[in-house]
């Protein structure tokens, strides 16, 4: 696959593109509770359906 | 999953992502900002969920 040695073609190495990772996918899940919870609040004040 | 870091440039992603996001986020408050049944400063009744308060509200007045 991807010449390991040479970079990849975003210039990350394994561990930094899985360090990364790992820091984005906390990110999205605390982004998505957040809006979960935010329309679950506005559902309550008026539905929309 | 995480070889997508491989691919496409964490800070171009985010850049993009967050500028998105942002200008979704701007759109849908004005379009809510817009109606009248979502309007949260307009100061103004919801019009069909109120409408069934509202028959209500003369009763409940009354001494």
């Amino acid at each position: 696959m991807a010449d390991q040695s040479r970079g990849s073609l975003s210039g990350l190495t394994d561990s930094e593109a899985k360090e990364f990772h790992g820091i984005f996918v906390t990110s999205f899940i605390i982004f998505t509770v957040i809006a979960i919870v935010a329309h679950f609040l506005v559902w309550q004040w008026r539905p929309w359906l | 999953m995480w070889r997508i870091w491989l691919l496409f440039d964490p800070r171009r992603a985010l850049i993009a992502l967050f500028t998105f996001l942002f200008v979704l986020a701007l759109l849908i408050h004005f379009i809510l900002l817009s109606t009248d049944r979502f309007n949260w400063l307009g100061g103004h009744a919801a019009p069909s969920a109120a409408a069934q308060h509202m028959s209500t509200l003369p009763d409940t007045a009354k001494p």
